[in-house]
């Protein structure tokens, strides 16, 4: 470049050897590049031709200076020009590299997650805590005799709980009803067992399932409800027993820090019977809406079985002894979780469903 | 039951020592939980839950006794200046043998009566307003006192003797509450020559209550059948504060001691003057004696726990207690009518002595142990391999409405209706979960949810002349716009198809019957969890081989009549292909677009062989040209 002389060139390739790297500069693709490298260097009506031309009808004596000065601008221009091209065809290459990226950051597609009920998880979350102290699970029909549910359980035959304003009776089978508790399972089940209790060392299980009640639907009211009933049969069994078997259940369902307290109470089927409060999950016993400002919780009706449940069993209660424990499963739902309303466990929306179940 | 904190004291002193909540601990740990605690005129009234078997607590001087037993205090004597006892003035006869004992007297009241202001202001605490007739406000303060109802008759209103009977058939009575009621031979009713007056142990009658111009009354305080008044308090719908106290029974031995506090409360409130006292009857049989070995409280307890000290609880608790080495014998007193077996005695010795003194310890693991039923096990994982494929658990009510039954039950909903149901709505055990989740599908949609799914499993019930028979059942529903959430998954309405595979994934073996579309595109399937196999005993199924050899596969695109059930495509290429190593036939492409004849569809159907060598090109062709013969056998055509 050196060697160039501009002044022997003609006016018009001077200027357009100066607007050169302004337009080489706005090439932003390759099919502009070769428009301009057709305007320069190109076989027909180039600059590079125009200027092949000059130097053909130049004086014999200056061809020699002059056509240097033209290679050197030729070979400028076509550095340039091939410089740019490269580096458009970089861009290219890498722009196509780019669409076949995939952009780690969008959001990816996630499998449907569905979702256990929160009621069904906590049952089977509590088979889980009693499966090591050897209970297994004992089901029974939803349709019960009154044998089964009331009569079997030492419930007076003038108990308030066997009117039709308590309880669900079938039209066509009034001896028939939807049981109340899941409690006739026990009795189903130390009716079967009855004469193999010695053979196999009396009995332990655990029997969740749904139950009915004529209780209008309201925040705290379900006709239907679930319940966790918990029984065990053997020699020499106690309040100790019972005391300790749902001390470990609550600390396996609520953390080594559970704190639990036992209440005398009545239920028919047992003697002595007992409820049981768990220390407010919630405030940890300081009092809040939960506790009712007490600090505890009830969480579940207990005792000895009633010697009359097993006799009506064909068990000699003075050979057998046993407790029995039953759990509301709602009301613990709504206590550990917080849900305001009962209905929210019924009424099937996704989005609770999602918040609130899992997959195990 | 409300109780005055003020009138506890009255009873028991000892109450006034420990903090309101320290005492409100101390009542709960007898059996009774403080529900709450209003501020009363009086100071802290307590709302104390008293449970069903004990009738006895359901009075302050009745809770003051237990607390006086668990504290080791005494209780404040009951001032008494009883009356004396003479003939009958009025002839009382007990017929019914559901009233054993009737204690009465009638006095002459004076010209001026005012209930004074201490009693007033107890009875307004505990939400009854005091009427200003001390015949009236007495017997109220006594049953809230003491538990004893009584009632007061106007005398002079009383025609001839009374009789304590039953009803007779169709016999009425208008209850002090206005109401007319229709009597039957339960009924146990106080008469006199006019016929029923009273509804015994419920509520007095109209035509002699007491009023503002009443001169003279007879006294009630008598001992019903607690089962009686229960069953007529239900049968009337008619639940008082006398027929909760009568019901849970009251205390025999408080008859005539109510009687005469009641006269004495007339005589001071009313310048009352006693014309005459008498009983009628001796009350119901005394309770047997309990005997309670050593050996029973010890079990029940947990540990071994002294027997006088048992003996001197059960005596403050008002028991006739005799101990020796081994065993103890307790008459229950009067008011405990829930003591009847040894296990009640031991619950009262460690009541107050506070369960939580009593010792904590798992019980020996003897029993034999047993496998969780496959049936609770198949339920579980069926629930939770649906939870993975993206559905979500319902739990929906077992009864519903005969409309919503009606439109997926086969059979009618005789044999499985409730007689008592809360309403037409939920008055059918359902048949099929069917109309529930298809509820709850449309109301999640309506909510705004894109897509929908939901299963539930419970039981169905179908009807049997012995009853309803309960069938495990899986239920699914799958409505709205499926995918459509990411950039790689298009959105579309959720396809039969799609719910077909999902079956197919549970291991249903026939999965396309069972799937139904419904309007809004709403899809439903239905099945019996007995259909659908249950996971293997064994861990692990017995080992089948498998080839190692390649599998050659062949793409086969064929032209073939749209009425063409691909099942019956596939049997006959199975049926030419018998023998061969055909591992599988499936259709993996569909085609219905332009430059199909009318009426026609390609296929490209996928024949995979796999043996136990490697097959040559030669024996393939040929195999697949027995497919290919098959296939037009059905008027299907190689694609050109």
């Amino acid at each position: 470049m050196d060697a160039l002389d501009l002044s022997l060139l003609p006016q018009e390739i001077v200027v357009a050897n100066e607007r050169f790297p302004a337009e080489l500069a706005a090439c932003s693709d390759l099919d502009a590049l070769n428009r301009l490298k057709g305007v320069y260097t190109g076989r027909e009506g180039s600059f590079a031709v125009k200027l092949m031309e000059k130097l053909k009808s130049a004086p014999k004596e200056r061809k020699r200076d002059l056509g240097a000065a033209i290679n050197s601008l030729k070979s400028t221009w076509e550095e340039a020009l091939k410089a740019k091209q490269v580096d458009l065809e970089g861009m290219k290459k890498s722009l196509e590299a780019a669409k076949n990226l995939w952009d780690t950051t969008l959001p990816p597609p996630v499998p449907p997650m569905g979702a256990l009920h929160p009621l069904d998880r906590l049952m089977a979350r509590l088979v889980e805590v009693f499966r090591p102290l050897g209970y297994h699970v004992e089901e029974g029909p939803e349709v019960e005799t009154e044998e089964h549910n009331f009569d079997g359980l030492n419930i007076p035959e003038d108990h308030s709980a066997r009117g039709t304003a308590d309880t669900f009776y079938l039209a066509a089978h009034p001896q028939l009803l939807l049981r109340t508790h899941t409690s006739p399972v026990q009795v189903r089940v130390l009716k079967r067992l009855a004469t193999e209790l010695e053979k196999r060392n009396g009995i332990r299980f655990l029997a969740p399932g749904r139950v009915y009640r004529k209780d209008e639907i309201d925040p705290t009211h379900s006709p239907m409800f679930h319940q966790v009933e918990g029984m065990l049969v053997g020699k020499g069994i106690g309040m100790h027993h019972l005391k300790g078997t749902l001390a470990y259940a609550m600390k396996a369902l609520f953390g080594e820090g559970a704190d639990v307290r036992f209440r005398p109470s009545y239920f028919p089927f047992v003697e002595p019977g007992s409820e049981m409060d768990v220390r407010c999950p919630l405030c940890g016993g300081a009092g809040c809406r939960v506790c009712k400002g007490s600090g505890w919780v009830e969480i579940l009706g207990a005792g000895l079985i009633h010697p009359n449940v097993l006799r009506f069993a064909g068990i000699d209660p003075d050979i057998w002894s046993g407790f029995a424990f039953g759990m509301g499963v709602e009301r613990t739902a709504m206590m550990v979780s917080q849900t305001p309303d009962l209905r929210l466990f019924f009424e099937n929306d996704q989005r609770f469903l999602k918040l609130m179940g899992g997959l195990d | 039951m409300l109780i005055s904190l003020k009138a506890l004291q009255l009873e028991l002193p000892a109450v006034a020592k420990p903090a309101l909540k320290d005492l409100c601990e101390i009542i709960a740990s007898l059996g009774f939980p403080v529900d709450g605690v209003e501020q009363g005129l009086e100071g802290p009234v307590l709302d104390v839950d008293i449970t069903a078997n004990r009738g006895d607590v359901m009075s302050h001087r009745g809770l003051a006794r237990d607390l006086a037993a668990k504290l080791g205090q005494d209780l404040s004597p009951v001032e008494l200046d009883p009356l004396e006892e003479g003939e009958a003035l009025v002839s009382v006869r007990l017929e019914a043998d559901a009233c054993s004992l009737y204690a009465t007297a009638v006095l002459a009241l004076g010209a001026v009566q005012s209930t004074p202001p201490e009693v007033r202001a107890f009875l307004t605490s505990l939400g009854s307003s005091p009427k200003d007739l001390a015949a009236v406000d007495a017997s109220n303060e006594l049953l809230h006192r003491y538990g004893q109802p009584t009632h007061a008759f106007d005398a002079d209103k009383l025609q001839g003797g009374i009789v304590v009977r039953w009803a007779k058939v169709g016999e009425k009575v208008v209850t002090l509450d206005g109401v007319e009621r229709e009597l039957g031979g339960t009924d146990l009713v106080i008469a006199d020559d006019s016929g029923a007056i009273a509804l015994a142990g419920l509520m007095g009658g109209e035509s002699t209550k007491v009023t503002a111009d009443t001169r003279r009354v007879l006294l009630e305080s008598a001992w019903f059948e607690p089962r009686v008044v229960r069953a007529m308090a239900r049968r009337h719908g008619l639940h008082t504060d006398a027929s909760h106290r009568f019901g849970r029974g009251a205390d025999p031995g408080m008859a005539r001691i109510a009687r005469d506090l009641l006269a004495a409360r007339l005589k001071r409130w009313a310048w009352a003057s006693v014309e005459g006292a008498w009983t009628e009857g001796s009350g119901p049989i005394p309770r047997a004696a309990i005997s309670l070995t050593k050996e029973l409280l010890q079990r029940v307890a947990g540990e071994p726990l002294p027997l006088d000290d048992a003996a001197v609880k059960l005596r403050n608790l008002g028991c006739g207690v005799e101990e020796n080495q081994v065993s103890l014998r307790a008459v229950p007193p009067t008011w405990r009518h829930d003591l009847a077996i040894p296990e009640d005695l031991a619950e009262e010795v460690l009541r107050l002595r506070g369960y939580d003194l009593i010792p904590s310890s798992l019980p020996p693991m003897k029993s034999d142990p047993e496998p969780l039923s496959s049936a609770y096990r198949q339920r579980l994982s069926l629930s939770r391999r649906l939870a993975a494929l993206g559905f979500h658990q319902t739990v929906t009510l077992g009864f519903i409405s005969p409309e919503a039954d009606a439109r997926f039950a086969t059979t009618p909903p005789e044999g499985r209706t409730i007689g008592n149901p809360l309403g037409y709505e939920y008055s059918v055990l359902r048949s099929s979960l069917l109309p529930s989740l298809v509820h709850a599908a449309e109301s999640n949609l309506r909510q705004g949810a894109r897509e929908v799914r939901l299963f539930e499993i419970a039981p169905t019930f179908h009807a049997t002349p012995d009853g309803p028979e309960e069938r495990s059942t899986l239920g699914i529903v799958w409505a709205g716009e499926t995918g459509g959430q990411d950039p790689l998954t298009p959105q579309g309405p959720a396809h039969p198809a799609a719910l077909q595979g999902v079956l197919a994934a549970l291991g249903s073996s026939d999965a396309q019957c069972e799937v139904r579309s419904l309007e809004g595109g709403i899809l439903v399937a239905e099945l019996c969890i007995g259909s659908i196999p249950a996971e293997a005993e064994r861990v692990i199924p017995t080992f089948q081989g498998f080839s190692r050899f390649p599998a050659a596969e062949r793409d086969l695109s064929l032209v073939v009549p749209l009425d063409l059930p691909f099942r019956r495509l596939a049997e006959a290429i199975q049926r030419a292909l018998m023998g061969t190593p055909l591992q599988s036939l499936t259709c993996v492409d569909i085609y219905r677009g332009k430059g199909l004849p009318e009426g026609r569809q390609a296929w490209l159907l996928r024949l995979t062989f796999q043996g136990d060598r490697t097959f040559t090109g030669v024996e393939v062709d040929g195999w697949v040209g027995s497919a290919l013969e098959a296939a037009r056998s059905l008027k299907a055509e190689l694609r050109g």
